[in-house]
């Protein structure tokens, strides 16, 4: 078994800035997954996840329970999101295809991946970003209401009322999709 | 295009479950911009020599070990940043702020924020000599947006009541925020 979070941070905390490596690693394709997903664009998200990265390592000592610095720095990076995702928006930038994520996964063909892909990313996109945000965390990331309350700020019921739209409305988008 | 009868939002879960990838460069990136975080914080060369040089200590010299020292000690103040070097801009116009909290039952309060790092050490607030339930610090800020909280007996975070609550506080404890303006 690996050296545990409470013990990394307590080492970079006493001056070992090299146990902070170890720390990127171990979040860096979980909480990326996140980002990927939120911000639809790469580049944004890996931005995201470093600037989430360094602002945490800044902050350490404001981390409380250093065995939870995962749930903690997700915190940090969700905040990154909606504000790169608010720049993103006034940028009006379109979502474009990203094969890197799809790297190594079997489907039936490049072809159907590609369409699948786009699919999912443009449906994604026509949330509202708090949809989206609630959506991702709750069904995406497998978190309970009280962590996504603690995490984004808003309300339990908000926060259900908000997967319970963003379900209905993906389902609304692709039935219209379907008679495209 | 949906041949598939599975539920469209379960098909995106399950798609958008799937491992990601991101590039490992990202972590050197990372702690590269630490390690030029850091040093951006470390004292200068000149300011490291005046503190060894005004370290008390004994020593003892030959009168031309004493002249060559004095000689070698005028060129070094010389050269100290602020002799003949005008101060920074952004000293040249920081202005003192006082930060104050009312906490009856504290023991200790500290000031802390982007100012300090957030390190709890860094500037502990003092009671008031009368009551002790008031606590102030006084800092010299530049130009700038701060966010800040008080830190109560080590564990307590408290925003400042008397201040606009910060909005992209991302770190799960309520902070206030200063604005600084130029002069």
């Amino acid at each position: 078994m690996g050296t545990s979070d409470g013990e990394l941070v307590r080492r970079v905390l006493a001056g070992d800035t090299g146990a902070y490596a170890a720390l990127v690693a171990r979040y860096r394709d979980r909480l990326g997954r996140y980002a990927v997903h939120m911000l639809g664009d790469r580049q944004d998200a890996e931005e995201a996840l470093q600037d989430a990265f360094v602002r945490a390592h800044r902050s350490l000592a404001r981390c409380d329970d250093p065995e939870r610095f995962g749930a903690w720095l997700y915190g940090i990076l969700v905040n990154r999101c909606r504000t790169t995702g608010g720049r993103a928006a006034r940028r009006a930038r379109l979502f474009v295809r990203d094969d890197a994520a799809l790297s190594g996964v079997p489907l039936p063909s490049p072809a159907e991946r590609a369409e699948w892909d786009d699919t999912v990313r443009w449906a994604l996109g026509r949330l509202t970003p708090e949809y989206r945000e609630a959506f991702l965390l709750k069904h995406v990331e497998d978190l309970e209401y009280e962590e996504m309350a603690q995490l984004t700020g808003a309300g339990i019921s908000a926060l259900k009322m908000r997967v319970k739209r963003a379900r209905e409305q993906l389902q609304i988008i692709f039935r219209e999709a379907e008679r495209v | 295009m949906f041949e598939d009868r599975q539920d469209p939002v379960d098909r995106i879960v399950s798609h958008l479950r799937r491992p990601v990838q991101i590039d490992p460069a990202l972590d050197g990136r990372v702690m590269q911009e630490i390690a030029d975080g850091e040093t951006g914080r470390r004292p200068g060369a000149a300011v490291v020599a005046w503190r060894w040089l005004i370290r008390p200590r004994q020593l003892a010299v030959s009168p031309l070990g004493a002249l060559a020292t004095a000689a070698g000690l005028a060129a070094l103040v010389w050269a100290l940043p602020g002799r003949g070097a005008r101060p920074a801009p952004a000293e040249a116009t920081s202005r003192q702020f006082q930060f104050v909290v009312v906490a009856p039952r504290a023991t200790r309060v500290a000031l802390v924020g982007d100012f300090n790092d957030w390190d709890a050490t860094r500037t502990p607030m003092r009671p008031s000599p009368r009551g002790g339930s008031v606590w102030t610090a006084v800092l010299p800020l530049s130009p700038g947006r701060y966010r800040y909280a008080f830190l109560v007996d080590g564990s307590r975070w408290l925003a400042d009541p008397a201040a606009p609550h910060a909005r992209d506080d991302e770190f799960g404890a309520p902070s206030s925020v200063v604005t600084v303006g130029g002069s």
